[in-house]
C-alpha cells in the first residue's frame, strides 16, 4: 500500500470477470490524467451500485464493453484538486460529487478525473460518505419521475422503497407533493414509512395490486412481470416509467434499431390503457445533482446509508451488495 | 460607501486626506448570490463591509460538513481574521447568501491606516474590543445557554435573516442538527399559539 511515486495511486480494479473475489484486486496506477473540461477529484469517499456488481459478473459484456483491468464504480465525492483550461464554474480545493460518464469510471480510486458537466458541488450539510451516495441512485430516481412530470396530488406507485434508488424515489415524490404508494419487505416496512411514503405495502403479506388503484405514475424498479403489471395499477392515461423493463420503441430509434417494436404483450396493455410507456437511461448531469444538492440542504432528502467500508475492505463492500441484504447505500470511504 | 464613512466620522474626526485615502484602498462591489469571497486554503488579503444583504463564513471539518462561524448583514465586518492575523492561510470560506453589496478594502492598508493617520489608533482599538467582546459571549452562550436560548438570541442578534439562510446554515451556526432546530421551531410556534 505504498505509494510507489507521486504519479501513482491505489485502485481496486476489475481484472476479470466471474466471481467477486477472484475478479477483483487492488492495484498500483497511474493518477488519470485531465482533459480541457476535467476536474481532477482527490477522492474522499466512492458508493457501489448493482450496476458495479453486474459489470464484474460479466453480465454486461455486451452492452457496456470495458477493457481490462478496469477500475470499479460510478459514484464519488470528493475534493477539486486540478482543472483543465476549459473549466470554469468549480475552483480547486471545492467539494463536489459526481456520477462520473461511463468512459470515466473508476471511482474507487485516490483520484479520479471526471468531466466537469457531470461534476456538482455536494450538499454542505451531510458528509463525504453520504454525498458519494446520492448520485447514481438520485439521478436515476430523478430523471425517472421528472420524465413522468409528477406533480402535487398525482399517485405515483414505487417499487422496492428500500432500495438506492426507490428511498431517494419516495423522498422525491413526497417533496414534489404526490401521495405515495411503496412495496417493500416486513422488516423494512417501518424505515420506509418514516421516508414519507403514505402506503407501505408489506409484499410478503399484501398484494399490491388489490390496493394500488388508478396511479397517474408507476416507477418500475424491478422488472420482468412487475413492469406488465404495472397497467394493472395504472389509470387509463396514465404513465408507467421503468429502468429495468424493456427498452420503449423512441429509446430503440435513438440507439439506431429503427425496426424495433416493444413485446406485443406489453403494446398490448399500453394501448388497452391508453397509458405511456417509457424506458429511462440515467444519464451523469451536473445540473441534477445541483437540483439534488438543494433539496438535501432542504432537507426534502436524506441519504440513506447501510454501512460504510474502509478502502481496504472494498471487495468485502461488493459481497455485502451482492447478498442483497443492504438497507440503503452502501458507501466505501477512500481517504 | 458614504454610509461607512459616515459612522466612522460619528466616531472620530475624519480629514478629507483620510477619507481620500479611505476610498483609494476601498472598492464597492454587487455581488451575485453564491459568490464566494474567500476561499479556504488561499491566502486572505481582503476585509468587506456589508451595506445590503447577507454572507456567511464557515469552515469544513474532514467529513466535508459545513461549520458556520459568523453571519454578517448590514453594518457588518467579515473576513478571514485567523488568516490576517496568525498569517496563515484561509481556514474559513466567506460566501454570499443573497446579492450583497459590500465595500471591499485591501486588509494591510486598513490596519496600517493608523500610522498615517494616527486618529484611526482609537477608532481601530474600539473596533478590536467590541469584537473582542462579541466572540467572548459567543463562546459563553455556546457552553452555557441551552440551544432554544440560543436560537433566540441568534434571532435577536441577526433579524430577518431566516429568510436568506437555509435551516442547515442556522444549524450549523448554532452547533445543533437540523433536526433539532426543527424541533425548537415548532416548540416555539407551540408556545406562540398558546400564548392569550
Amino acid at each position: 500500500m505504498i505509494k510507489e511515486t507521486d504519479t501513482d495511486m491505489k485502485a481496486l480494479q476489475i481484472v476479470k470477470y466471474g466471481d467477486i473475489k477472484d475478479s477483483l484486486t487492488f492495484n498500483e496506477v497511474s493518477k488519470p490524467g485531465i482533459q480541457a473540461k476535467d476536474v481532477l477529484i482527490e477522492v474522499k469517499a466512492a458508493a457501489i451500485n448493482p450496476i458495479d456488481k453486474s459489470i464484474i459478473l460479466g453480465n454486461l459484456q455486451g452492452m457496456l464493453p470495458i477493457p481490462l483491468p478496469s477500475t470499479s464504480a460510478y459514484d464519488v465525492s470528493g475534493i477539486v484538486v486540478e482543472k483543465g483550461n476549459e473549466v470554469s464554474n468549480f475552483e480547486i480545493g471545492d467539494l463536489v460529487y459526481s456520477r462520473v460518464p461511463q468512459e470515466q469510471m473508476g471511482t474507487l480510486a485516490e483520484y479520479v478525473a471526471v468531466n466537469s458537466v457531470a461534476v456538482s458541488k455536494k450538499p454542505g450539510n451531510i458528509s463525504f460518505e453520504e454525498a458519494a451516495s446520492l448520485p447514481l441512485a438520485g439521478l436515476t430516481a430523478l430523471q425517472s419521475l421528472e420524465y413522468a412530470g409528477i406533480k402535487e396530488t398525482d399517485k405515483v406507485l414505487i417499487h422496492a422503497g428500500s432500495g438506492g434508488v426507490g428511498s431517494f424515489a419516495i423522498q422525491y415524490a413526497k417533496a414534489k407533493g404526490a401521495y405515495v404508494y411503496t412495496t417493500t419487505s416486513t422488516s423494512n416496512v417501518e424505515w420506509v414509512k418514516e421516508l414519507g411514503a403514505d402506503r407501505v405495502i408489506d409484499y410478503k403479506t399484501e398484494d399490491y395490486k388489490a390496493i394500488v388503484k388508478d396511479a397517474d405514475v408507476v416507477f418500475d424498479t424491478l422488472g420482468k412481470n412487475y413492469t406488465t403489471e404495472a397497467f394493472a395499477v395504472v389509470k387509463k392515461g396514465g404513465m408507467v416509467v421503468s429502468v429495468v423493463g424493456p427498452l420503449d420503441e423512441e429509446s430503440a430509434k435513438m440507439f439506431g434499431m429503427a425496426d424495433y417494436k416493444l413485446p406485443s404483450e406489453l403494446s398490448n396493455l399500453v394501448s388497452e390503457k391508453e397509458a405511456a410507456y417509457k424506458f429511462i437511461f440515467m444519464h451523469p448531469n451536473g445540473a441534477h445533482l445541483n437540483e439534488i444538492k438543494s433539496m438535501v440542504e432542504d432537507e426534502k432528502i436524506k441519504p440513506i446509508l447501510d454501512k460504510v467500508y474502509p478502502f481496504s475492505e472494498s471487495i468485502e463492500a461488493f459481497t455485502h451488495l451482492a447478498s442483497g441484504r443492504a438497507k440503503g447505500k452502501i458507501v466505501v470511504k477512500i481517504s | 460607501m458614504e454610509d461607512l464613512i459616515n459612522k466612522i466620522k460619528s466616531r472620530l474626526q475624519l480629514s478629507s486626506e483620510a477619507e481620500e485615502f479611505l476610498y483609494s484602498i476601498s472598492k464597492v462591489k454587487t455581488l451575485p448570490k453564491g459568490e464566494v469571497l474567500i476561499r479556504q486554503g488561499e491566502v486572505v488579503k481582503k476585509t468587506f463591509f456589508v451595506t445590503t444583504g447577507c454572507l456567511r463564513s464557515y469552515c469544513i471539518d474532514k467529513n466535508g460538513k459545513e461549520h458556520t462561524l459568523q453571519f454578517a448583514i448590514k453594518d457588518w465586518w467579515i473576513s478571514d481574521y485567523i488568516a490576517i492575523h496568525a498569517d496563515e492561510l484561509a481556514t474559513l470560506t466567506v460566501e454570499c447568501l443573497t446579492e450583497s453589496k459590500v465595500i471591499e478594502f485591501n486588509t494591510k492598508e486598513l490596519d496600517g491606516i493608523h500610522e498615517r493617520f494616527p486618529e484611526f489608533e482609537s477608532y481601530q482599538r474600539h473596533n478590536l474590543e467590541r469584537h473582542v467582546v462579541s466572540l467572548h459571549k459567543r463562546i459563553l452562550n455556546q457552553l452555557q445557554l441551552s440551544a432554544p436560548e440560543r436560537y433566540d438570541l441568534f434571532l435577536k442578534q441577526y433579524p430577518d435573516i431566516e429568510h436568506h439562510t437555509r435551516n442547515y446554515h442556522i444549524a450549523s451556526y448554532l452547533g445543533i442538527t437540523q433536526q433539532s432546530l426543527s424541533r425548537i421551531r415548532v416548540e416555539k410556534v407551540k408556545k406562540i399559539a398558546l400564548l392569550p
